[in-house]
């Protein structure tokens, strides 16, 4: 099937497969999923630009199918999303416009690169440590360490502080407005969601309430991904509505399925293989800063537009 | 079981002899070598199947004398600038240098010819005619200059020196990659006695746009006839309404695809609470 957008032929069968794997994985972890997917685009010949900013739109998808899930648990905190969603709107336009100045630098590519080895390495061997230690020690009968539940004593000097129950938290608006801003930039240059970066900070630092977390993240994704989502189709025109069709025929099922699946597993043994799947993604796409290339020259996409 | 039949004649017959008397030349140019071609398919419609499409041109070569005369097809895609970058290593580290800026390289560029191009005229020639990979226009840089393009600064328009061959090399080396451009030196096949074929093959990346062919004879390196055709690549039906959609109204697009998204996202989780 010819993509109009992104101006290749591609083998839809094997997108919409893709596309389902991806979502299993996302409502197994729980997770957006766009680390993984745009990797497996860029290695399908798909141009990069075009698969960060088409696949945003499939992580759009597989979050709301998500979100209606958990609030109808009443585990979605909507105040604490929407600050964050604000944020990530701000770091949203402040990506785009990163992303495409760095297109027109031949820098594009490179940043990705850096971005994957540097934030899926880092997550990843940390989750893999953690529950690994964790799994270990199960193993050997040890009782679980007491958790820290104290949170940064810095969260409660800053102003604009901000009640939210659901997560049971009174702090500042300023942590969750700036770890939005975060997630929005890295949304336009990685076309991830974020939930793996955000998951663990609202859940060791901010300390929110454990059941809310997955939800309200997703919730904040939804409202940044989309707005990037608008804003590479207005500004970079790399949005290819049938690529992302495909991909999501294929993911809703996927997440469907996926969500079905994960009460069956252990929560630190499921954190184990996703810390093996994010360190592995983030290693692979590392690698090409370090293996000779190929070929010394490179076309650098951008001239278009 | 049926004796097997001898091979069916050529399904195109042999072209008639160029006629002397034909009413609008002249006695004195009748005698001129010629050359004319057609294409099979003059658009090339690029829609949900597309997956690239190669193009059948035939044509006849009007020889009266016994010279032999070698037939040359070039077909150029509308011109597609080309940023290039080179990997350079910096401290373990491989990094992009500075994109380079070729103007002037047409999206698609394929020659075929009944020899190499080298054999059939010389250097001068074929570089005076810009025919081959290797002869074209692809802007030689008469100064290396930086100018603010798209708001970037320093951006590298041309650049001369040394490695400024190894660059343009690349240029053709990448696209010769992605099958843009190609040479084919017997891709010219004579299938009847003054009656050619070639064929041109467009790789599902080929830019959409008017591509010009030319069909030059050629005897004893020096170029005696010339025919131009146009082919258009131009997309339709669906794929023609998204991209012109995307491209004209990009907010509205994106918009769009946002709620597409969410309504799946929506609709999936109502099917699976139900089932």
């Amino acid at each position: 099937m010819y993509l109009p957008i992104a101006e290749v032929s591609v083998n839809w069968p094997l997108l919409i497969l893709l596309g389902a794997a991806v979502g299993f994985v996302s409502g197994l972890f729980g997770i957006g999923g766009g680390f993984l997917m745009a990797p497996v685009l860029i290695f399908m010949g798909i141009p990069p630009s075009v698969a960060v900013a088409s696949q945003a739109s499939h992580v759009v998808a597989s979050s709301t199918s998500g979100v209606i899930r958990y609030s109808s648990q009443g585990a979605v905190d909507f105040r604490m999303g929407g600050v964050m969603a604000l944020g990530g709107v701000a770091g949203a336009l402040l990506g785009v416009e990163l992303f495409r100045y760095l297109r027109l630098l031949g820098q594009a590519d490179l940043v990705v690169a850096l971005s994957y080895l540097a934030f899926l390495g880092v997550i990843g061997a940390l989750m893999l440590h953690e529950s690994l230690t964790e799994i270990l020690r199960r193993r050997r009968g040890e009782p679980a360490r007491r958790k820290d539940r104290r949170r940064p004593m810095w969260l409660y000097g800053l102003p604009w502080k901000v009640r939210f129950p659901k997560s049971g938290l009174y702090i500042s608006a300023i942590p969750p407005l700036g770890l939005g801003v975060f997630a929005g930039v890295l949304s336009a240059i990685m076309g991830v969601g974020g939930g793996f970066i955000l998951v663990p900070v609202m859940l060791y630092v901010l300390r929110m309430k454990a059941g809310v977390v997955v939800g309200t993240s997703l919730f904040q994704i939804i409202i940044t991904t989309g707005v990037t989502t608008i804003l590479q189709a207005g500004r970079n025109q790399t949005v290819d509505v049938v690529l992302s069709t495909l991909l999501l025929l294929g993911g809703v099922v996927g997440a469907q399925w996926g969500a079905r699946m994960s009460g069956r597993f252990r929560a630190e043994e499921m954190r184990a293989a996703l810390g093996f799947i994010v360190l592995g993604v983030g290693l692979y796409m590392g690698l090409e800063l370090f293996v000779r290339p190929s070929d010394l020259f490179q076309l650098a996409p951008g001239v278009g537009n | 079981m049926v004796p097997t039949l001898p091979p069916p004649p050529p399904a195109i017959a042999a072209p008639a002899p160029p006629t002397p008397a034909a009413p609008e030349r002249s006695a004195d140019t009748s005698g001129d070598l010629r050359v004319a071609a057609a294409l099979t398919e003059a658009q090339v419609e690029v829609d949900s199947r597309f997956s690239g499409a190669s193009i059948v041109l035939y044509g006849a070569v009007f020889n009266p004398g016994d010279q032999p005369a070698d037939v040359v097809v070039v077909v150029r895609g509308p011109d597609a600038p080309v940023r290039l970058v080179k990997k350079t290593r910096n401290m373990g580290v491989w990094l992009n240098s500075r994109p380079v800026l070729f103007e002037g390289a047409p999206g698609f560029y394929m020659t075929a010819s009944t020899r190499p191009l080298s054999d059939i005229a010389d250097f001068g020639q074929l570089r005076r005619l810009g025919v081959g990979v290797n002869h074209l226009r692809i802007n030689a840089p008469e100064e290396s200059r930086t100018v603010t393009r798209y708001g970037v600064r320093d951006v590298v328009v041309s650049r001369l020196g040394e490695d400024y061959l190894d660059w343009r090399r690349a240029v053709i080396r990448l696209k010769e990659a992605a099958q843009l451009y190609a040479t084919d030196p017997d891709g010219v096949d004579f299938v009847d006695r003054g009656l050619f074929r070639a064929e041109v093959t467009l790789p599902a990346t080929a830019p959409t746009g008017r591509y010009y062919t030319e069909v030059w004879l050629f005897q004893n390196g020096e170029p005696v006839s010339v025919s131009n055709l146009t082919l258009t690549v131009q997309k339709v039906g669906l794929e023609r309404d998204i991209y012109e959609f995307a491209h004209r109204r990009p907010w509205s697009y994106g918009v769009l695809c946002v709620l597409l998204a969410a309504l799946m996202g929506y609709g999936a989780s109502r099917l699976f609470r139900r089932g």
